[in-house]
């Protein structure tokens, strides 16, 4: 259970809660039995897929019973009636939005999808727009963003057409709705080496540096959140940015984001007093990239940022420890 | 001082089964062997092994035997799943009643459950290595840890089935340095664990680079928040189910001490119900057995409040797990 609030009833309200309960047991028990009795029996009807809808309506996590419907949909299909299909995506969709988090709804979305007669483009059109409802609903349900890939995957081959510009904006906009949404950073960082590997961004180099303003900006909008903190240390060493660059341009982009973030810093520790972990952070990773890897002749602070970090983020002191003794 | 309130818990889980008067009890039928693993878990760590009745619980994991799908389900009549399948072996495997599957065939079948369960877990791997937890189709690291974590403990990995699984998991890795539940999905604390367990149970933790098990200790060490518990992704809640999701995966690529573990201790300590014992997700919240199994395993691998060693592969007692056979064999 996640997220139900502990209750102590009192002998009177425990009474109660079991007068009520005990009908209800009794109308589950005899669906769950008729659906049992009938899956043991491969008895298929369409009164039986009726009652499962009404036992799923009341337990949608009860996986025989999605199983034993799909089995008799594909068993009465030829007497099914003519709207049969639209009103079980119906039935998913009002499923989903009540318990958007239940993995088997999502599996007979999907499996009702595939078996839709002529499965046309236009139903996994309108399948997007469900799953942007969703994701209008909860920006991080991770079984939407993992359904959304497929639905679009299945459109573009359908279409014959790239959907990765849609995509990457799509992560714009839910970006600029919410700068700590990391799901849709995410899914930018997993577009961003693909579209590069297929031409698919026109000027590489303006590209890389309107990405770079992007995220500086969003650095400073939110400096607390860790989203893109992750996404910073994916960008300075991802192989699709760093090919597109020489040394210079390399490392001026490194010093542009090292400069940012000593900023913040410094804003930070004017306003509050105390330095922020995450810069110090990356920082450190900026560091190793400058000194390790680009040979380049600066002041070593790594261990004095490490020695801050130990001191103020206690928590994860022990992997600071590591890191220093690691040269 | 909040100390471990070991007596409750175990009375607790032990009364789970008399809750029949609760609507709850029955709308959680669909996952009761799962249910009974998770509990039996918890008792054994917290020194209580004995709490249930062994014949009885050997005779319901039977009982939930789908000889049409060779696996077990959830209940009698239920369908068999990759994850039941693995909660029948592990209960059967804590109480070392493995034998009971390779007893004489009493159905149609003529091969034993045993053989069943091997080829139900190795039917269920698709062309890409990765498994699906039934003949629907659904992909998840999960169902690939539960069928090696089966598999391995039926004595029965091979390199047909682990290499293409191995390939499929270093798939799932992402740039953070977490795992997602397929290649290309956002990290999530509890695949983390699917993927390294299911890499230590085939003794392939080497197909991961030193600068990613560091990049992986760190994703998992930045998952501990200030109230002290640990969440599954950046930006969510703290819940005590990830003090085993996270600690355990720190805890098999070593690293385990890269979070705080009095910190930890406190926010589980603080999520135990102490009039009617149990854990809950996060303090004051309704407790579970899923929540008092990983909050108590979790404070076992802390190595907290004197507690049974728990092995954080296989999330089963250690001294049951040290006798199953290491691949390669």
């Amino acid at each position: 259970m996640h997220g139900i609030k502990r209750r102590e009833l009192t002998q009177e309200l425990l009474r109660k809660k079991r007068a009520r309960d005990a009908e209800k047991i009794t109308t589950y028990r005899t669906l769950t039995e008729r659906v049992l009795t009938s899956k043991a029996r491969g008895y298929y009807t369409p009164d039986e897929l009726e009652i499962t809808t009404r036992l799923l309506e009341l337990n949608p996590e009860f996986n025989a019973v999605w199983n034993y419907r799909r089995d008799a949909i594909l068993t009465l299909k030829e007497q099914l009636r003519s709207d049969f299909w639209v009103n079980e995506l119906k039935f998913t969709t009002r499923q989903l939005q009540a318990y958007p988090k239940v993995y088997w709804i999502w599996n007979h979305r999907l499996w009702c999808l595939n078996e839709y007669p002529g499965s046309p483009i236009e139903r996994w059109q309108l399948e997007l727009a469900l799953v942007n409802k969703l994701l209008s609903m909860d920006a991080r349900n991770f079984h939407s963003w993992h359904y959304r890939k497929i639905v679009v995957k299945r459109l573009e081959q359908m279409s014959r057409k790239n959907l990765n510009q849609q995509e990457l904006d799509y992560t714009t906009e839910k970006i600029n709705a919410n700068i700590s949404n990391f799901s849709a950073w995410h899914q930018r960082a997993s577009l961003l080496p693909k579209m590069f590997a297929m031409g698919q961004i026109p000027d590489e180099k303006s590209f890389i540096n309107r990405e770079l303003q992007y995220i500086i900006n969003a650095m400073f909008t939110d400096a607390e959140d860790q989203s893109v903190w992750y996404y910073i240390k994916w960008f300075v060493r991802s192989d699709c940015i760093v090919s597109k660059l020489n040394t210079e341009e390399y490392k001026n982009l490194l010093q542009q984001i090292k400069n940012g973030i000593l900023l913040i810093n410094e804003d930070e520790k004017d306003f509050s007093g105390k330095e922020n972990m995450w810069c110090l952070k990356l920082l450190c990773v900026l560091e190793t990239i400058q000194i390790a890897q680009l040979k380049l002749d600066i002041v070593p602070k790594r261990s004095e940022y490490l020695d801050k970090l130990i001191k103020f983020d206690p928590l994860r002191q022990n992997r600071y420890r590591y890191l220093a003794q690691r040269p | 001082m909040l100390k471990l309130d070991k007596e409750s818990h175990i009375g607790y889980i032990s009364s789970l089964d008399s809750k029949r008067d609760d609507y709850e009890y029955w709308l959680s039928e669909h996952l009761r062997l799962n249910g009974v693993y998770w509990g039996l878990t918890a008792l054994c760590v917290l020194g209580a092994k004995d709490t249930f009745d062994r014949t009885k619980i050997i005779e319901f994991v039977q009982s939930c035997w789908d000889s049409k799908a060779g696996g077990f389900g959830a209940f009698p009549g239920h369908d068999a799943h990759v994850l039941t399948t693995l909660s029948g072996i592990q209960i059967l495997a804590i109480y070392d009643a493995l034998d009971v599957l390779t007893e004489t065939p009493t159905d149609e079948h003529t091969k034993d459950r045993k053989t069943q369960c091997v080829e139900f877990f190795r039917s269920n791997q698709l062309p890409d290595g990765s498994f699906q937890g039934d003949r629907f189709g659904e992909v998840d690291t999960r169902f690939v840890y539960a069928a090696l974590n089966g598999l391995s403990i039926l004595g029965k990995l091979t390199p047909d089935v682990v290499d293409p699984a191995v390939e499929f998991i270093q798939q799932c890795y992402n740039f953070d340095g977490g795992f997602g539940l397929c290649p290309g999905a956002e990290s999530h604390a509890a695949m983390a664990l699917t993927c390294l367990a299911a890499l230590a149970i085939v003794n392939k933790l080497g197909v991961l680079s030193s600068e990613q098990i560091e990049d992986i200790g760190w994703w998992l060490c930045e998952r501990q928040v200030p109230e002290g518990g640990l969440n599954g992704r950046p930006s969510k809640h703290p819940d005590v189910c990830y003090s085993w999701w996270v600690s355990s995966s720190l805890a098999i690529i070593g690293k385990l001490d890269w979070i705080n573990f009095d910190k930890l201790r406190q926010f589980i300590l603080q999520s135990q119900d102490l009039k009617k014992g149990g854990i809950s997700d996060r303090p004051d919240n309704e407790v579970d057995v899923f929540h008092t199994c990983f909050g108590v395993t979790g404070l076992s691998l802390l190595g907290k409040d004197d507690l049974v060693e728990i092995d954080p592969v296989y999330c089963m007692p250690a001294s049951v797990t040290q006798s199953f056979k290491k691949y390669p064999y």
